[in-house]
């Protein structure tokens, strides 16, 4: 799908490496606490804390400690910040621990709600005609950008945004499109990620749709029964490789395909054929210029709905062969505009540290999808190319393939 | 690598459509505010709506019938927009034109709808079929399920200025030269909501008119509607030059923000400012910047006529901009002061037509810009 030609016309586009990463997710903070998360498959999924669920099917979410976001608040005024805020500054934090001279020109980030409560507790001000002293702080808080505008101020940093709300795919599309900047040579240094806080607003829509589940979440199981939703942040510091490297940044790993494509099929279902799903990721080999047999692990969209994993599942069986497939939104849900983000991350985590990243709950396989699960726990493997699926409401599909780092 | 406006498409309160509601700007016509119903006797909210006459040519599609207006504006727009550049998708180049939809406050009408039943009678009261209508990328989703295209589709989020950032995205994505056009689709619908939020933010104006550039400010009246750009590779009016945006950190840092955009944007044939004025703090931070750096131009705004229809109106911007250079005619300024501030200039029509900025400084820290110019 991308046909990048640099800008002299003749020299290949740009290779793209990840040269630092912040997460911080229902699996821990940090780099260090999700690796460890990772590899013992531990279950983070939780009964919600932070809003009432009684009357709710599903009443689990994964949640970020509270522990986690509170090193992030140094005064009054990060104390109004939304949890979306303290969340990337967080990740972002962790980012430029590792690499402090990272400037970007460029910031695209995923989002699908970004400060959401603030405009529940709003709302609710208004109608039960509370106090509302401090609806000016929730409305200024409220826009799906201001996270990422305060992550950056925290930091110093002012780069121009470009805040992607593409649904469920949000994040992977961001660390694509930014991918592209990169790639196309009309950007040396992207910033890219995505955050969501979880929200109730979001969560009973999800449980409205039937779409959440009251039991474990259960990826590719044929016993599986919906999704379970999540939070987190997470980003990604992208720079032309060869510039990281004539600057002696360290490398994590190499972004070297993106596929998006729109399926059109339905608002909330895909299309159970999987032509969306297999499209974008044919369209990220194609950018990739390698075949799917150079794949060793994928990170699976997985949401655990019925018709998520069936056609994803299709899509998949369709273009490999006993490729490893796991899902690791059974461990800490599905964190929404943030999902491709950690998902990415996830995935530089398994080919640094070489292994398969697990999916959990898995009891039982599902005969209508002809895949080799992850099942349970983690495993050595040998990695040197993964891809990471994001699918989302409005038939929009990305999928990511990441290299690991070469000397 | 220099795109051209191959086609637009405009859904707004002065009616629908590219050539009638430009006419009617020539024209010195302003929309008429109406009241929008809202919980609270003592606080009426007047707002330019989209008369429903405007969507009455929309197609009859599976897809629309319970969607949101804003999915419906855009769609209109989106459709105008092709039909104006005679472009037809079909399955061969359905994966050549990329789709951009700017937006800002989404799909708030449902949102609320909603979120008042979960607070009224708890979650088992939440309505399945609202929420899919909620998300920010419904109204992309809809258009780009009516025109069939399969290519890229990116939502992108923000203030007033997202409409711009959608412009320098869309420069962004058709670097992959496979790609034959880009679609930036910006929209916005308006609920007593979205007044309320800012009423509490103290920028609403309680009633029209929208005055712009006058000190002190007074407010700003909220619209609503959509534009539609589609940017190809030809074409008489050129996006000659984009910048990527930036923002500010408090209302007293705008014009400093606004500064470096115009400066890298500024050259010596810029005929016309469309700046982003809408009688709030804006308005002193936009005249402000262009006056301390000495930019010649006719100053304009379109939001005393049309509104200010945040996630829409950076695209309004540019098809002024664009209007403007095509024709060489520029609607008159409403309701300015007899006197600009910083000595600036106000005046009807635009000089040799040849290049015009758009500026953006949304409400909410983000501020944008671009330059557009008209070279054969």
């Amino acid at each position: 799908m991308s046909t990048f030609i640099a800008s002299d016309g003749k020299s290949r586009p740009a290779r793209v490496a990840v040269v630092a990463a912040g997460v911080v997710s229902p699996l821990g903070l940090g780099l260090a606490e999700t690796l460890e998360a990772l590899r013992s498959a531990r279950d983070c999924i939780k009964p919600v804390t932070r809003f009432c669920v009684e009357r709710c099917r599903c009443k689990t979410a994964g949640q970020v400690a509270d522990e986690h976001l509170d090193g992030s608040r140094a005064g009054r005024r990060d104390q109004r910040l939304h949890r979306a805020s303290q969340m990337i500054i967080a990740a972002l934090g962790e980012a430029l621990k590792q690499d402090r001279q990272f400037r970007p020109e460029l910031t695209v980030i995923g989002t699908t709600s970004g400060g959401m409560s603030y405009g529940e507790s709003y709302y609710r001000a208004l109608d039960r005609g509370g106090d509302l002293r401090r609806a000016p702080t929730w409305i200024a808080n409220y826009p799906p950008q201001k996270p990422i505008i305060d992550a950056q101020q925290r930091f110093g940093l002012s780069a121009p945004c470009q805040v992607i709300a593409n649904a469920c795919a949000s994040g992977t599309n961001a660390i694509g499109h930014a991918f592209d900047c990169v790639r196309s040579g009309r950007y040396q240094r992207v910033l890219t990620g995505g955050y969501d806080a979880l929200s109730e607003l979001v969560f009973v829509g999800f449980d409205s749709l039937q779409a959440a589940t009251p039991e474990k979440c259960r990826p590719f199981d044929r016993d599986r029964s919906g999704m379970v939703l999540g939070e987190g942040a997470a980003v990604l510091a992208l720079e032309n490789l060869e510039v990281a490297r004539a600057r002696g940044a360290a490398i994590f790993g190499e972004i070297v395909g993106y596929g998006i494509s729109t399926d059109n099929f339905h608002m909330t279902q895909p299309d159970p054929s999987g032509a969306g799903a297999r499209l974008a990721m044919e369209r990220a080999l194609r950018s990739a210029d390698i075949a799917a047999e150079a794949v060793d692990y994928i990170n699976a969209h997985g949401t655990a709905t019925t018709f998520n994993d069936a056609a994803e599942g299709k899509a998949i069986s369709q273009l490999f062969d006993d490729v490893p497939v796991s899902s690791t939104k059974s461990m800490m849900g599905h964190s929404l505009g943030a999902a491709g983000a950690v998902e990415a991350i996830v995935c530089l985590l398994a080919l640094e540290h070489q292994f398969l990243p697990p999916n959990i709950n898995f009891r039982a396989p599902d005969e209508d999808v002809d895949l080799r699960i992850v099942a349970n726990e983690s495993r050595p493997a040998s990695l040197r190319t993964v891809l990471s699926n994001s699918f989302g409401f409005g038939g929009t599909n990305a999928s990511l393939l990441i290299h690991r780092a070469t000397a | 690598m220099n795109l051209a406006i191959a086609g637009m498409g405009w859904v707004t309160p002065l009616g629908c459509g590219v050539d009638l509601v430009w006419k009617r700007l020539l024209g010195a016509e302003e929309a008429i505010a109406e009241k929008l119903p809202g919980p609270f006797a003592n606080r009426p909210y007047l707002v330019f709506r989209v008369p429903d006459s405007a969507l009455s040519a929309l197609p009859t599609s599976p897809r629309l019938r319970r969607v949101s207006a804003i999915s419906r504006f855009a769609v209109a727009a989106g459709l105008e927009a092709l039909k104006t550049a005679g472009l037809t998708i079909h399955s061969n180049n359905a994966q050549q034109i990329a789709l951009i939809f700017a937006i800002s406050n989404g799909g708030v009408v449902y949102t609320r709808r909603f979120y008042s039943d979960i607070v009224a009678s708890g979650a088992q009261a939440a309505s399945p079929l609202l929420f899919p209508e909620t998300v920010f990328n419904a109204p992309a989703s809809h258009l780009a399920a009516l025109l069939g295209t399969t290519g890229a589709t990116y939502t992108i989020v923000g203030d007033g200025a997202v409409g711009l950032l959608a412009m320098r995205m869309a420069e962004d994505v058709m670097k992959n030269e496979e790609l034959n056009y880009c679609l930036v689709v910006a929209a916005e619908e308006v609920d007593w909501l979205l007044c309320d939020a800012y009423r509490q933010w103290r920028l609403l104006r309680s009633a029209p008119p929208v005055e712009p550039f006058r000190v002190p400010p007074r407010g700003m009246i909220l619209s609503e509607g959509a534009g539609a750009i589609l940017l190809g590779r030809d074409g008489s009016v050129k996006l000659d030059q984009t910048h990527p945006g930036g923002d500010y950190s408090k209302r007293g840092a705008a014009a400093e923000a606004l500064k470096v955009i115009l400066a890298e944007l500024a050259s010596g044939d810029t005929d016309l400012i469309v700046c982003s004025a809408n009688g709030t703090f804006v308005d002193q931070a936009e005249a402000q910047a262009i006056s301390q750096l000495r930019l010649d131009g006719t100053i304009y705004t379109v939001k005393p006529a049309l509104g200010e229809s945040v996630g829409a109106s950076g695209v309004w911007q540019v098809m002024v901009a664009a209007q403007a250079l095509r024709t060489g005619e520029l609607p008159p300024l409403l309701h300015g002061p007899a006197q600009m501030p910083f000595g600036l200039e106000r005046a009807s029509r635009v000089g040799g037509g040849r290049c015009a900025l758009v500026i953006n400084c949304g409400l909410n820290q983000q501020v944008a810009g671009l330059r557009l110019a008209n070279r054969p």
